[in-house]
């Protein structure tokens, strides 16, 4: 019923998965796409781009996220280290958040196969042990999840004060306290 | 005359347990149906408030609450809570794609479940598993689930289903689009079909304990029944994945052995 009903109700905060939110618009991705055909940075701009518009376009939400994941997908194959091993890692996020079979793409396990993926490639990046501490939560893993909050944290400790520090610290603060 | 009984703010608390969305995405739909629905049933403007959960726990708590008039549920946390909440039905939700009922299927490992005793040590997994009463009494009303089958709520019905189909002691108890969405899965042909219950209701909204006037619940019920049609507010109904309302059709009370 309400799944029907809450399947307009997606929330991805797809700007704050990634170190760097799209700067074009999807037409724009999409010119990018047509001079440097598979380049990772134009599929996965392209992919924050349909995340974003995803977000604001509620009623096609499924298409959109499943277009997100294919260039995702693509930006992985192509450089799977981009954007601190960003495309493993905003998949993740769009599996554990979306909305799950039938109603959307979401998908707890695949979501945690992906941020393990992320992790093992960039380990120290703390958006990496967050999204795996994220996943391992919404499989059940409470002890794990906390632990990779707690190394996410020891992690933006090890940081210099950059933008998104206080926000890393405090999603690995709350995380740690299970809330 | 319905106008005064109305003037007084009424809350509806709208809680879908195991369903995706958050209340701060659902807030704006609601309440552009909160306003629909007032406007249809000739309350004032405002009068009529909207709250969301998508927990069972959060709910409860917001029906506790005394500002709780009207509960917009499914029909499992409708049947595992009326009685608690003294819940008067006013309508039931005609759901687009799905209609005003639905039916429910038990799903298992092809060849592993043969009857209801050969489930002694299984798991039932659903989106509906925080109800067990609806579960044993409704919606497996024919099969008499051993009481030794636990009953377990999950929001992730794809895991709960590879579960199955990898042979681990795991039924799922589908609602009817996920039913029908089984066939294309990989693994569909592992699984089978074990029993489906008759139809059942989608949705009910329901006044909590009395605390509608006997003379609003009336006007509110005849707008919400108008609100699927044109120039009714069905422009807010869509977005919630709502054709309309009709009147309540609840089956008659399974009997609990």
């Amino acid at each position: 019923m309400i799944k029907v009903i809450c399947c307009g109700l997606l929330s991805l905060s797809v700007a704050a998965c990634a170190s760097r939110p799209p700067s074009v618009p999807p037409a724009a991705a999409d010119a990018c796409l047509s001079h440097a055909p598979g380049e990772a940075a134009c599929l996965y701009g392209r992919a924050l781009a349909l995340g974003l518009e995803a977000r604001t376009h509620p009623t096609r939400a499924t298409a959109l996220l499943n277009s997100m994941l294919d260039d995702l997908a693509g930006a992985e194959s192509a450089d799977a280290l981009y954007d601190e091993a960003g495309p493993a890692r905003v998949r993740a996020l769009v599996l554990l958040r979306a909305p799950g079979w039938p109603l959307g793409p979401g998908d707890a396990e695949a979501g945690l196969s992906a941020a393990r993926r992320a992790a093992a490639l960039r380990p120290l990046y703390p958006p990496n042990l967050l999204a795996l501490a994220e996943a391992l939560a919404k499989n059940g893993d409470t002890a794990g999840a906390h632990e990779n909050y707690a190394r996410a944290r020891a992690a933006v400790l090890a940081l210099p004060a950059e933008a998104n520090r206080d926000e890393w610290l405090r999603e690995a603060e709350v995380g740690m306290q299970g809330k | 005359m319905s106008t005064l009984l109305a003037a007084t703010l009424s809350t509806l608390v709208f809680c879908a347990p195991g369903y995706p969305g958050g209340a701060d995405d659902a807030k704006p739909l609601l309440d552009q149906f909160a306003s629909a629905a007032a406007a249809s049933s000739g309350w004032p403007t405002g009068s009529l408030a909207v709250l969301y959960d998508p927990t069972e726990a959060g709910g409860l708590a917001k029906l506790h609450g005394a500002d709780a008039t009207l509960a917009f549920v499914p029909y499992p946390f409708f049947v595992e809570h009326a009685a608690e909440f003294h819940l008067k039905p006013l309508v039931q939700a005609d759901m687009t794609n799905i209609g005003p009922q639905q039916r429910w299927t038990l799903v298992a490992k092809s060849g592993r479940i043969t009857g209801p005793e050969s489930m002694v040590g299984y798991t039932l997994l659903s989106v509906a598993g925080y109800a067990p009463n609806f579960v044993r009494h409704s919606a497996l009303q024919g099969w008499a689930l051993p009481p030794q089958v636990k009953i377990e709520a999950t929001g992730q019905v794809l895991s709960a289903l590879r579960r199955a189909a990898a042979g681990e002691p795991v039924a799922v108890l589908l609602d009817q689009t996920q039913a029908a969405a089984l066939p294309s899965l990989p693994f569909a042909g592992e699984l089978k079909a074990v029993t489906q219950s008759p139809p059942l209701p989608v949705a009910i909204i329901a006044v909590v304990d009395s605390r509608l006037a006997v003379g609003s619940a009336r006007t509110l019920q005849s707008g919400l029944l108008k609100m699927g049609q044109k120039g009714g507010g069905a422009d807010s109904l869509g977005p919630l994945g709502l054709h309309g309302f009709v009147l309540p059709q609840l089956p008659a009370p399974a009997t609990v052995p």
